[in-house]
């Protein structure tokens, strides 16, 4: 019984990974992180700090988004959020940090 | 090197904190005489090779055939041209644009804004009913480039006049230069301050000080001539961040705050760089 038990349970957590792993993207899951990505990327605009690769990433997500390659949408996109949110908060650090490079 | 680059490179420790464009240009100029001390002031003007023997020698035999020979004969041609309205590049400029290169970047006090010579070529081209010229190479890389060599020998004097609109602006410019952007984490210092004449590859890097006085250059890197816009925006590609449009304000403060440290600097250009 008890081994009846951890064989069923095993199963469900199988499933459940299995599940997750291969749920596919949505057009509207794409377009949301598409959304957000912009959204980063013009927080980042605004300090005049886009990062290269950033930009790259979300021309490959709306060129994702044009084949209805819905993962490869979210997967660059989710990319480009994390580098547009990162130039914020480099940005952000160097309000105040470039003070300490000034020769003196 | 890169890992110097990355760190910000041997900065110097902080010796006093007075801050003012007085201060801070003495204190630029005592960093780079007491890290270079074998330079002459006048030398800061080559650049690279100014830190680098074995540059330095290339550099010497490149200048018996000077590549950017064409663009500068290209550049006097059309200053000497009239415009459609009989007018020319002369009628914009003081002492007729001849030996002005060194008084550039300027604050103007009427319109509250830096103006770059580029700038300010394109504004007499406007105003006299002609297009504005592409900023980072072709025609206005030779108009600089003649107008440069008019200038030759002649030390940057960049003013900063008794306006709060121009201290913001050269300290939007010096707060451009220190501060680290793009995906490598770099600012112009990092590379030009702490790492000046270290090798970045294949690369000598240039010390800041008198780093603007050799534009326009040909650059062999580029194959062709390029004004300061267009080394602005390969250097801001190169740390991986999107380069800003040619002589947006961000740019020209930043011209404004390095030609303002480099006082004293002979204008060299047009120049040459690898």
């Amino acid at each position: 019984m008890k081994a009846l038990l951890a064989f069923v349970s095993l199963a469900f957590v199988s499933l459940a990974i299995f599940s997750v792993s291969a749920h596919a993207a949505t057009q509207a899951e794409a377009e949301a992180a598409v959304a957000d990505a912009k959204r980063a990327e013009a927080a980042a605009a605004q300090y005049n700090n886009r990062w290269v690769p950033a930009e790259a990433a979300l021309a490959a997500a709306e060129k994702a988004i044009a084949a209805q390659a819905w993962d490869e949408a979210v997967a660059q996109a989710t990319k480009a959020r994390a580098m547009g949110l990162r130039a914020v908060e480099q940005s952000k650090e160097q309000e105040t940090a470039w003070h300490d490079a000034v020769i003196r | 090197m890169l890992i110097a680059c990355f760190l910000g490179g041997a900065a110097p420790a902080p010796v006093s904190s007075t801050d003012t464009p007085t201060a801070d240009q003495k204190a630029f100029q005592d960093f780079f005489k007491s890290r270079f001390p074998q330079v002459s002031i006048a030398d800061f003007a080559n650049g690279p090779y100014a830190v680098d023997a074995g540059m330095r020698k290339q550099w010497e035999e490149i200048m018996q055939f000077p590549p950017y020979d064409f663009a500068l004969d290209e550049g006097r041609t059309a200053f000497g041209t009239k415009f459609a309205n009989g007018k020319s590049y002369a009628d914009c400029f003081a002492n007729g644009g001849v030996g002005v290169r060194q008084d550039f970047p300027y604050f103007d006090t009427k319109t509250g804004e830096v103006v770059t010579l580029d700038l300010a070529i394109n504004r007499c081209r406007e105003a006299n009913g002609e297009k504005p010229l592409p900023y980072q190479t072709g025609m206005m890389a030779s108009i600089t480039a003649y107008m440069a060599e008019t200038s030759r020998g002649k030390p940057f004097d960049i003013k900063i006049p008794d306006d709060p609109r121009a201290r913001a602006a050269y300290e939007s410019g010096k707060q451009f230069f220190y501060s680290r952007r793009g995906q490598l984490n770099f600012s112009c210092a990092s590379c030009h301050v702490g790492a000046a004449g270290e090798r970045m590859r294949a690369d000598i890097l240039a010390p800041a000080m008198g780093i603007l006085a050799a534009f326009p250059i040909y650059r062999s890197d580029w194959g062709s001539m390029g004004t300061i816009d267009r080394r602005f925006t390969t250097c801001s590609a190169q740390m991986r961040s999107v380069p800003l449009p040619p002589q947006e304000v961000a740019y020209r403060d930043l011209e404004y705050f390095l030609s303002y440290m480099s006082n004293g600097v002979p204008i060299s250009g047009p120049g040459t760089r690898p």
